[in-house]
């Protein structure tokens, strides 16, 4: 897909806009979720429209390139500069003279997900397995940045999935909470487009999400509450339907 | 600027200790008075604060756009407003002084026992990657015939840690702030942090804590006492 500076910002305007409305936002569809078909056999969804323009989406989004970092450097370096003196600091004394840049750096790597798409991380790593029993891959530490006070969060994500004949290559699971972490995220929205990108990837029965995360910006300001953890989960397809099945993916979870 | 007064202070229970040390960048006449030392210039008025959010939510703008998202989506509507007055916030140590908290909670006391309070959370920027740092303060000192209040020396901890800091000079800056409101016989801080400079990103690597000491007076000069506050600070 053709990328300009003009369409970066504009993420309205994607040729594959969704049917029922909903917006493009932070680079991928985020409108109502479609669960896919339970009773479907076959791998493509294609008859909805809606489903097939959110996997089009989820194939092709990107909004970021290397080139793009360098070439914004200079103008982030520039407002972390304008931070220093705002807030009564010294740019110029020896333990701030190269801040700028360093703040610079780490916030684009902070948001390196922007970078990324889906399709390059899991290309290779869907095998056919004859496999349905549910594959969990818990405990895997999370960073992100909360969107509205852009500082940190960080926590675990517990991810659990009912292959239907194709599994996915277990560090792709990790990679996929990477890509969509590594962004200025809201955790709710955080669940959803990890529970998403595996179900269009895999067309799995079921999946399951569970996010359970530390948020800075209510532990070092605002309320300050020191033990605080805010927990999300995204249930699809069997998962949701079924109370068994998510009973045994919670209790598997949590030990 | 991040500086705390220091340089040989006029007291003589202080001048054992040689708390002399580089941070500042301000050269501090040693012949003024020690009163006159600790009311030390703020670097920024708390009434500048509101003054200055324009040009830092300018700079948060920019800061969105350079990351390639979209400043107009809903989420992002007023996150430089929020972005600018936090940073404002977990800064605010800058218009703090020790006198401002201190005035009127020193008390005579006649007690020459280690009192330690520990596990103070405490809450710092990384000044190279303005990136937070967290984790657990402990505090142990020995009075001179002066005692403070318990929650002053918490409050000593939130004005030198909610400011760009480096670990060491954080510690050293608590250490000498107590040193100088009291005099006390010796005064030792050990901090405990995570730097999420080091766990978000760079090397990544999760578990890893950073520990920094400073021992003052009587704790540097006698083991045994220094043994006996890491043993009760420190207990798990």
């Amino acid at each position: 897909m053709e990328h300009s500076k003009k369409t970066k910002y504009s993420s309205g305007d994607r040729k594959d806009s969704p049917a029922d409305g909903g917006a493009v936002l932070n680079g991928h569809f985020d409108g109502m979720v479609k669960r896919p078909a339970v009773a479907s056999p076959a791998a493509e969804p294609g008859s909805h429209r809606a489903t097939s323009s959110v996997m089009e989406s989820w194939k092709e989004e990107r909004t970021r390139s290397l080139e793009d970092n360098e070439m914004s450097l200079p103008s982030l370096a520039a407002a972390y500069t304008t931070i220093l003196r705002g807030l009564g600091e010294d740019p110029q004394r020896q333990g701030l003279l190269k801040t700028p840049w360093r703040a610079a750096t780490a916030m684009q790597f902070f948001t390196k997900g922007y970078q990324e798409k889906i399709i390059d991380v899991l290309n290779d790593a869907i095998f056919d397995e004859d496999h349905d029993e549910m594959v969990i891959v818990k405990d895997i530490d999370m960073f992100s940045m909360c969107e509205h006070h852009l500082v940190p969060i960080f926590g675990r994500v517990h991810i659990g999935y009912l292959p239907n004949k194709r599994v996915l290559g277990l560090s792709k699971l990790a990679r996929i909470v990477e890509i969509y972490s590594r962004r200025l995220q809201v955790q709710e929205r955080l669940t959803k487009q990890i529970a998403v990108a595996i179900t269009e990837a895999l067309q799995p029965t079921g999946v399951g999400v569970v996010v359970e995360a530390t948020h800075m910006c209510m532990v070092m300001r605002g309320v300050q509450k020191m033990n605080s953890k805010t927990v999300t989960s995204t249930m699809l397809g069997v998962f949701r339907e079924d109370p068994k099945t998510r009973d045994e993916f919670l209790t598997l979870i949590r030990s | 600027m991040n500086s705390h007064c220091n340089g040989k202070v006029g007291e003589t229970a202080v001048e054992e200790f040689h708390c002399n040390n580089g941070f500042s960048d301000l050269i501090i006449d040693t012949k003024k008075s020690a009163v006159v030392h600790r009311k030390h210039e703020t670097s920024r008025k708390e009434a500048e604060d509101e003054s200055r959010l324009p040009a830092l939510e300018a700079a948060y703008t920019s800061i969105l756009r350079n990351l390639g998202e979209d400043t107009d989506r809903d989420g992002l509507l007023r996150t430089p407003l929020r972005a600018a007055k936090a940073i404002q916030f977990l800064t605010k140590g800058y218009h703090e002084t020790i006198d401002d908290i201190l005035n009127n909670a020193i008390f005579d006391e006649d007690h020459d026992e280690m009192v330690i309070v520990k596990d103070i959370d405490v809450f710092s920027l990384c000044e190279h990657h303005l990136v937070p740092f967290f984790g657990k303060v402990h505090i142990g000192y020995i009075p001179n015939k002066k005692v403070v209040g318990l929650s002053k020396l918490a409050r000593i901890v939130e004005i030198f840690s909610r400011r760009l800091q480096v670990q060491e000079r954080l510690t050293k800056q608590i250490a000498m702030g107590i040193c100088e409101a009291l005099q006390p016989k010796g005064v030792a801080v050990v901090v405990e942090a995570a730097h999420m400079c080091m766990v978000m990103r760079g090397v990544q690597k999760m578990n890893s804590r950073t520990v920094t000491s400073t021992m003052l007076g009587v704790y540097l000069e006698d083991p045994k006492t220094r043994e006996e506050f890491l043993a009760l600070a420190m207990r798990a």
